[in-house]
């Protein structure tokens, strides 16, 4: 698909007015070319700045700037023109959205100069994205990786920009009005949505990408992967391909954004049922820090692939799994599903209860059953009671490999959980212990929980206290 | 009919070629051929094809062409490696990475054209040759199930059990010669055609020792004849998956498990078929073969006593009683398993508490419960029953399990 946006000017006869040179059948038109295009793209929106120069010539004068963009996502209320040479010379009297033309804008421009200029057009679009992803291939030994970081760019925004510099910005920004939205509606209809609060965040997003560093120059070497450039700007991270790159409507484009070769990584099974389901999983645990030869820049959202060699001069397929903003020096977790080699069992040794309380009915009088100096009155029912369970977590580790267990468990109520595993509260209702079993033994790890019901409960919370006796 | 299709532009050296370049009118391409296919098999829910192709390179860009029309390749998880210069198989081996000679080849990127299941990788080499290039990616409709084959011996102490790997080909692509491993145990070299299911012994257990087990359940198994009290008895082929047991070498894989005895004279017969569960090592692995006719159990509550601890909480004195006939002329062991919240459920309905029990002194099984069998909500025994007697007439044999279940209300 050609360009479908253009910059005409109307090269009128002298003195007329713009809206009358809009009011004539018969126009003469330039078209100048563009000659830079920069995107600047955003992950977190549907959202791309456009930022493109143009050379014009101006003679002295009102100059009739005709700028249009049929077919295309553009949000008119975005567009904005600025002069870069002669800016003293040069003014933009006013900016007309014809209301018979939806995707078409003109402006007058006062120049005092008599000779050639160059502008800059910046506006907002849609349909243009990218995503992050990654590929992980674990070694035999699990205990290195390579771990690649791509970009993928996708146009899907009705124009193609050729030759255009790119710029990827990770980072969550607000918006008030979908670009898409703004997009499909005429500057009339822009018009009525617009409020106060709508422009400033626009201008402060215009604003911050175009203070941005001035991006690289054009040329690169074709013959090895461009160099991706990560840079911090405010709260945000913007990644800027070497280069200028030409990506055709309709297609997307997979670019390698980090390469990171012998990632040292460390294996952990869980049990956190919260966060993945009633089963022990096993996990891939490094993190985004120099220590891992990674931590150069964040990383955004993006789906990790998990490979490991499978001895036989191939891969195994692992997981799949979508990560969030990993900030530098924070942890990357990839969970990688069960391990049958790995079987977990919760067994149920024995259940009793005791501190059974009585409450004589239509009193406030409570007698403790187990008490044997009272008599307990045969008009009384139960009212508080403490159930004891006894359970062993047992765990066959039939791998090669000593395992590192961790395993936390909720427990809602008034809750005592005794045993000799050395564990710690995650949180007040949650209870860890964590376990090494060595390869190819069974853990039998034995712990009791109390939960004090009726009148014995005081609180909502776990307490822990710890008890070296064997289990029975 | 080949749905995959690798193709190769050659491009003059240096020029970078854009993906919209690819309409030229003009073209010229390779077809390198696949070297080596590889298909992975290990994981539950996931089928990764690995296939190695030599590809010829000029030196500076190139444009390597990967479509997989009318296939379910997941685009996302298609791998481009390059193993080290092109040799065809038994001229050398490739080699990885840091060995690889002076040529040098790298992926500078990948185009995704639009409504279309290709991508085009753009590939520079630092001089004309050919590269070895391995390509990986997930393939929908590749699947793998299953099934077993057992043929216990005439005297029901052990089996011979064949397990086998069936492999369905609804990918719509075929595959030459092809690798295929299932995560365990040899791989496979063979052919696999469109539409095709290929069926391949993975493994051959020879004497696998089994236990012909008949066991009463009434919480898991129910009554065969409830007005008449009568239990049903179901009876199963149980295998231990241990190296005692003729296995243990990889936990066993569900499956269908289609059972065979052999007769005696030389053949065998069909007994019944079951799915076997995934058994961890170490685990057993129950084949359900119907239910018993010939032994029969009446179940009854010949007891039900409550006992007040104070106000409304009672211990309860509850005895189970068993009446056992074994028809059979050959003497067996009964399993009688009773689920304790069921037997509480039974007599004072379902308090939703665990419940706290302990046996009572008129429990009359023989050697006590199954430790290894019993929970705290379960209690197993075994009984030893005799054939029937000569006349055709069974014994009886009385049973009582005694339950003191404590601190209800």
């Amino acid at each position: 698909m050609r360009l479908s946006r253009a910059l005409t000017i109307l090269a009128v006869l002298c003195g007329m007015t713009v809206s009358a040179a809009r009011a004539d059948n018969i126009d003469l038109s330039t078209v100048p070319n563009r000659d830079t295009v920069q995107l600047t793209i955003y992950n977190s929106e549907d959202l791309t700045l456009v930022r493109e120069t143009r050379k014009l010539s101006f003679k002295q004068g009102v100059n009739p700037l005709q700028f249009s963009w049929a077919n295309t996502l553009i949000d008119p209320s975005s567009v904005q023109l600025r002069f870069l040479t002669d800016p003293d010379q040069l003014e933009v009297l006013d900016t007309t959205y014809p209301h018979d033309k939806p995707q078409m804008l003109y402006w007058n421009v006062q120049s005092e100069l008599d000779g050639e200029a160059t502008v800059e057009i910046t506006y907002f679009t849609s349909g243009i994205t990218w995503l992050a992803d990654y590929v992980c291939v674990a070694d035999r030994a699990e205990e290195q990786m390579s771990f690649e970081g791509f970009v993928r760019v996708a146009n899907n925004s009705g124009e193609e920009y050729e030759n255009a510099e790119i710029r990827l910005v990770v980072g969550t920004i607000n918006l008030v009005e979908k670009i898409a939205q703004l997009a499909q509606v005429s500057m009339s209809e822009v018009a009525k949505l617009s409020e106060e609060a709508r422009d400033t965040y626009r201008r402060e997003v215009v604003t911050l990408a175009m203070d941005a560093d001035d991006a690289l120059g054009g040329g690169m070497g074709a013959d090895r992967p461009k160099e991706i450039i990560k840079e911090g700007l405010s709260e945000y991270f913007i990644y800027t391909i070497e280069g200028t790159e030409s990506i055709p409507n309709g297609w997307s484009k997979r670019l390698r954004s980090f390469e990171g070769q012998t990632v040292p990584f460390k294996i952990q099974y869980r049990y956190r049922p919260d966060e993945y389901g009633d089963q022990l999983v096993r996990m891939y645990l490094l993190a985004n820090d120099e220590e891992s030869k990674l931590g150069t820049t964040p990383l955004p959202d993006g789906i990790v692939r998990v490979f490991r060699d499978n001895g036989r001069d191939g891969l195994s397929y692992l997981t799949a799994q979508q990560i969030k903003y990993v900030p530098i020096g924070d942890k990357i977790e990839l969970n990688l599903g069960p391990d049958p080699e790995v079987i977990f069992e919760l067994v149920k040794k024995r259940c009793w209860r005791d501190h059974i309380w009585m409450q004589v009915f239509g009193t406030d009088t409570f007698r403790q059953v187990d008490d044997a100096q009272v008599v307990i009155e045969e008009n009384s029912g139960v009212a508080g009671w403490d159930d004891h369970t006894q359970f062993v977590q047992r765990v066959r580790n039939y791998t090669a490999k000593p395992i590192e267990l961790e395993v936390r468990r909720s427990y809602d109520g008034h809750v005592v959980f005794r045993s000799g595993l050395e564990p710690s509260q995650h949180d007040y209702r949650t209870v860890q212990y964590t376990a090494t079993v060595p390869a190819g033994t069974t853990a039998n790890l034995s712990y009791e929980v109390v939960v004090h019901q009726g009148r014995n409960a005081k609180q909502s919370n776990v307490t822990i206290e710890v008890d070296d006796a064997p289990a029975p | 009919m080949r749905m995959l299709a690798f193709t190769m532009f050659l491009v003059s050296c240096g020029l970078f070629l854009l993906p919209a370049s690819a309409s030229a009118r003009i073209k010229l391409i390779t077809l390198p051929v696949r070297e080596r296919v590889e298909v992975q098999l290990d994981n539950p829910n996931a089928t990764l094809v690995e296939e190695e192709r030599i590809v010829p390179l000029v030196a500076g860009v190139n444009q390597v062409d990967f479509s997989w029309a009318n296939t379910q390749i997941d685009p996302n998880t298609i791998l481009f490696r390059v193993l080290g210069p092109g040799a065809p198989e038994g001229e050398g081996e490739p080699q990885v990475g840091a060995e690889a000679p002076a040529m040098q080849v790298e992926v500078l990127s990948v185009s995704y054209p639009p409504n279309e299941a290709a991508l085009v990788w753009q590939v520079s080499a630092s001089e004309s040759g050919s590269a070895r290039v391995r390509i990986s990616y997930l393939l929908g409709n590749l699947t793998k199930s299953f099934n077993y084959r057992a043929v216990a011996s005439n005297d029901e102490t052990t089996l011979t059990l064949s397990q086998y790997m069936r492999l369905q080909n609804f990918a719509n692509e075929e595959y030459g010669a092809t690798g295929l491993w299932a995560g365990f145990g040899e791989s496979f070299l063979k052919p696999i055609g469109i539409n095709e299911t290929k069926e391949m012994l993975a493994a051959r257990y020879l004497n696998v020792p089994i236990r012909k087990t008949y066991s009463v359940n009434p919480a898991a198994y129910g009554y065969l004849d409830q007005p008449q009290n009568k239990l049903r008895v179901p009876m199963h082929y149980v295998l231990k998956n241990n190296a005692e047991n003729q296995l243990g070498q990889t936990p066993l894989q569900f499956g269908k498990v289609r059972i065979f005895q052999e007769d005696g004279r030389g053949s065998t017969a069909f007994i019944g078929e079951d799915y076997g569960k995934f058994t961890p090592l170490d685990d057993e692995m129950p084949l359900f073969l119907g239910v018993a006719q010939d032994i029969v159990v009446r179940r009854t509550i010949d007891r039900n006593e409550a006992r007040r601890v104070a106000g409304n909480l009672y211990h309860r004195e509850v005895v189970v009683k068993y009446e056992i006939e074994n028809f059979k002329a050959q003497a067996v062991t009964l399993d009688v398993a009773e689920i304790l919240t069921h037997i509480r459920n039974e007599i004072l309905g379902d308090t939703g508490r665990e419940i706290e029990w302990e046996l009572g002194p008129e429990t009359t099984f023989e050697g006590g419960a199954d430790a290894e069998k019993s929970t705290h909500d379960q209690v197993v025994f075994h009984v030893d029953l005799p054939a029937r007697n000569d006349n055709g007439k069974a014994e009886t044999f009385v049973h009582k399990l005694h339950v003191v279940i404590k601190n209800e209300w």
